[in-house]
């Protein structure tokens, strides 16, 4: 017995059956894709980024500032010739390294991680240096951190004029 | 002795110090079990060990099962009520330990993981972490969900014995209790602050600086170029991996490897010889202060 | 006009306290073989079990007791979990003096979290135990191959109820054990912003860490989420894990043995 039909890809029944199947998946699908976007709300809200550490001259030549250690995770350095800061968060997995003025360097306490004071990692698991913040000098003579803006050695970041300010001024090399 | 005693003491680490004894004599069980029950086989095949397994039958009896209830169930009742009376006694005599409220600017030092994780924490001083926390637990739930169907060997089914596969036996028992078990201990007892090694007799000096420098698996070698190192550590990789191949081609016509197929071989091949890698790589670092393998723009191993 | 009446048939209706025991149980209170098998099979909690048993599989020294064990222990730790979250609020304001609260005022409250912290501990090593023994018994081969990759899956989700159960005492050692937990899953390849070959787009904000945080570090978002997945969503995976392991134990033929001697069963 022969179908007399003209043969077809797909019959009728098969196109229904597999656009409701296709329906549903889909369905699901936007359903579970819109409980994922859920969990990640438009707006965030996070503290101010700008973070006013004080005077230059608060800080003495060679010190290793752990004053805003506490309240915003940043470590201030005062070369000779200028300031830089710290995030003081491990780049292995994000413990907060000490400082250890006795054998000048920062340790990370979670897996060994040691850095020099200028960030730079030297010993244990840490994969890069420890990264810097954007500092400047305000109007008023401030030294101002931008928690937001964060400068990576490895991309050449600490280059930039933010990455180190100069201090005083006119004592150039 | 006494750092050693002092991290037993702690409330969160007397599960270990019941781990040891508890899993030491379930292996030497299973071990004088497995030895009689290949006794028992050899003498009169799996009929022999179910007998002894199953003990006394009464005479006559028409069918040697045992009903549920009471038989089982009994048993499950006083286990239970066992369980209990352990836990509310552990629990009225030693408290859970609270340390100090959550402060995101003070990391505690040494910091350390619940004991269960410790074996992957102390991964993470060989490894970057998306290997240690990211690709080895992957794989090691890959490798366990995968043993029933790469192990093709259908003998030894529901009985302890070891002479019947003896192979799948000493991998499992290297990988539990070798790796996994030993390197929890090591976590445990062996590590204090900065993560440095301390044997357990040691005290803990907290000042103590230990030379961490590392170097680069090319730079044993004397390969400065980057990518030269790079092509070496590559080399070096595929190579053990290679091992893989080496093995197919000298073993291809054993009966065993023959059953297994390309497919099953490969994925027992690349388990085992990744599993391998790690104590490897524990060595060189350990050793020769190797930090990476092989090192790439994108990632390093 | 009573059933003896209407059926025709003589005698007094059964005692009182007979016919509630009855209709509740389903099984006449008599010690009868044939009432040893229903009281198993007619009984919603009993007849995940088989009518009868092999000998050997009521013998501790063959199944070390482990799987039992854990199903147990998982069942205090949601009994007194469930008794913990009346008094526990997931804030980084009141969670950790909650527990503080637990401690030294709530009358049971220490016990009842002690308890709750040792089961759970005691729940990982029985389950590394029930791993262990299944593997050296053999019992994952044909036709229990699948059940063993449920079991798998079912110690995953003991390892993973641990870790979300961590954070929520928010003192130092939940901070830190998360803190680096998470930065882990941002070195994930692909899905985390640290990670080799991560995907375009993938940022600090969007990657795999932020979506179990809920924002950029360990913060009340990531307390609330990890309450969420410890109290709701882990338990109730579990829970639907364990019926499905234990109908396959059942389905693949009961609890593994060696092949029975001749004329057994």
């Amino acid at each position: 017995m022969t179908d007399p039909r003209p043969p077809t890809l797909w019959t009728r029944r098969d196109v229904q059956t597999r656009s409701g199947w296709a329906l549903l998946s889909a369905s699901l699908f936007a359903g579970f894709g819109a409980f994922v976007r859920l969990l990640f709300p438009r707006v965030r809200s996070e503290p101010p980024t700008k973070v006013v550490l004080g005077r230059p001259e608060d800080f003495a030549v060679g010190e290793v500032s752990e004053r805003f250690k506490k309240s915003h995770r940043l470590i201030v350095v005062r070369e000779a010739l200028g300031f830089y800061a710290l995030r003081s968060v491990c780049t292995h997995l994000g413990c907060v390294p000490a400082w250890s003025a006795a054998q000048d360097k920062f340790k990370c306490p979670c897996h060994g991680s040691g850095f020099h004071r200028d960030g730079v990692n030297f010993e244990g698991p840490a994969p890069r240096p420890l990264e810097r913040l954007a500092l400047a000098l305000d109007a008023d003579g401030n030294l101002v951190a931008d928690t937001a803006v964060v400068l990576r050695s490895e991309r050449g970041e600490w280059a930039r004029d933010d990455a180190f300010v100069r201090y005083p001024k006119e004592g150039r090399p | 002795m006494e750092p050693l005693w002092r991290i037993l003491s702690q409330p969160d680490n007397i599960p270990i110090a019941l781990m040891v004894p508890l899993f030491a004599g379930l292996l030497g069980f299973w071990w004088r079990t497995a030895r009689r029950n290949d006794a028992l086989l050899a003498q009169g095949g799996e009929a022999a060990v179910r007998s002894a397994m199953d003990g006394a039958v009464p005479e006559g009896t028409p069918d040697p099962r045992v009903h549920t209830w009471p038989y089982l169930l009994r048993i499950e009742l006083i286990a239970a009520l066992v369980v209990t009376v352990v836990l509310l006694v552990w629990s009225i005599v030693i408290d859970a330990p609270l340390e100090q409220l959550a402060d995101a600017a003070r990391t505690p030092n040494p910091s350390k993981a619940p004991w269960y994780f410790l074996g992957l924490q102390e991964l993470l001083v060989y490894f970057d972490p998306w290997i240690a926390g990211v690709l080895l637990p992957v794989l090691i739930i890959f490798g366990l969900s995968v043993i029933p169907y790469v192990d093709v060997n259908p003998a030894g089914s529901g009985f302890h014995a070891w002479r019947q596969r003896r192979f799948a036996v000493a991998v499992f028992l290297f990988g539990f209790v070798g790796l996994w078990l030993g390197l929890i201990l090591v976590g445990t007892f062996c590590r204090g602050p900065g993560w440095n090694w301390f044997w357990p007799w040691e005290a803990w000096d907290r000042a103590r600086a230990v030379p961490m420098a590392t170097r680069n698996w090319a730079d044993v070698f004397g390969i400065s170029s980057s990518s030269g190192a790079s092509a070496f550590g590559a080399l070096t990789v595929l190579g053990w991996y290679g091992l893989g191949l080496v093995a197919w081609w000298r073993l291809r016509h054993r009966p065993l490897v023959a059953r297994l197929g390309t497919s099953r071989f490969a994925v027992v091949a690349f388990l085992l010889l990744t599993m391998l890698s790690v104590p490897l790589k524990m060595a060189l670092r350990l050793g020769l202060s190797v930090k990476y393998v092989w090192t790439t723009p994108w990632f390093n191993v | 006009m009573s059933d003896a009446e209407a059926t025709g048939q003589p005698g007094e209706a059964p005692g009182l306290v007979r016919e509630v025991v009855k209709s509740a149980l389903r099984v006449e209170n008599v010690d009868t073989p044939k009432n040893r098998v229903l009281a198993v099979a007619h009984t919603v909690w009993l007849h995940l079990h088989p009518s009868k048993v092999p000998r050997h599989a009521v013998r501790f020294s063959f199944t070390w007791g482990a799987g039992g064990i854990a199903f147990y222990l998982f069942l205090i730790t949601v009994v007194t979990g469930v008794a913990l979250m009346f008094v526990y609020r997931p804030t980084p304001e009141h969670a950790w003096l909650d527990m503080k609260r637990l401690d030294f005022d709530v009358p049971f409250g220490m016990v009842n979290r002690n308890m709750h912290r040792w089961a759970a501990h005691a729940m990982v090593i029985v389950v590394w135990v029930h791993l262990l023994r299944v593997f050296l018994t053999g019992s994952y081969k044909a036709p229990r191959q699948f059940n063993w990759v449920v079991g798998v899956g079912l110690l995953t989700l003991t390892m993973l109820l641990s870790f979300t159960g961590y954070l929520l005492p928010w003192d130092q050692l939940s901070m830190w054990a998360v803190t680096v937990g998470t930065n882990m899953a941002a070195a994930a390849p692909v899905v985390g912003h640290e990670g080799p070959f991560a995907a375009p787009g993938v940022t600090a904000a969007n990657d795999a860490r932020a979506l179990l945080l809920g924002g950029p570090t360990v913060g009340g978002n990531a307390l609330l989420r990890f309450y969420i997945l410890h109290c709701v969503a882990l338990p109730l995976a579990l829970g639907l894990g364990c019926i499905l392991h234990f109908w396959r134990v059942r389905r693949d033929g009961g609890i593994s043995g060696p092949a029975a001697p001749k004329g057994g069963a």
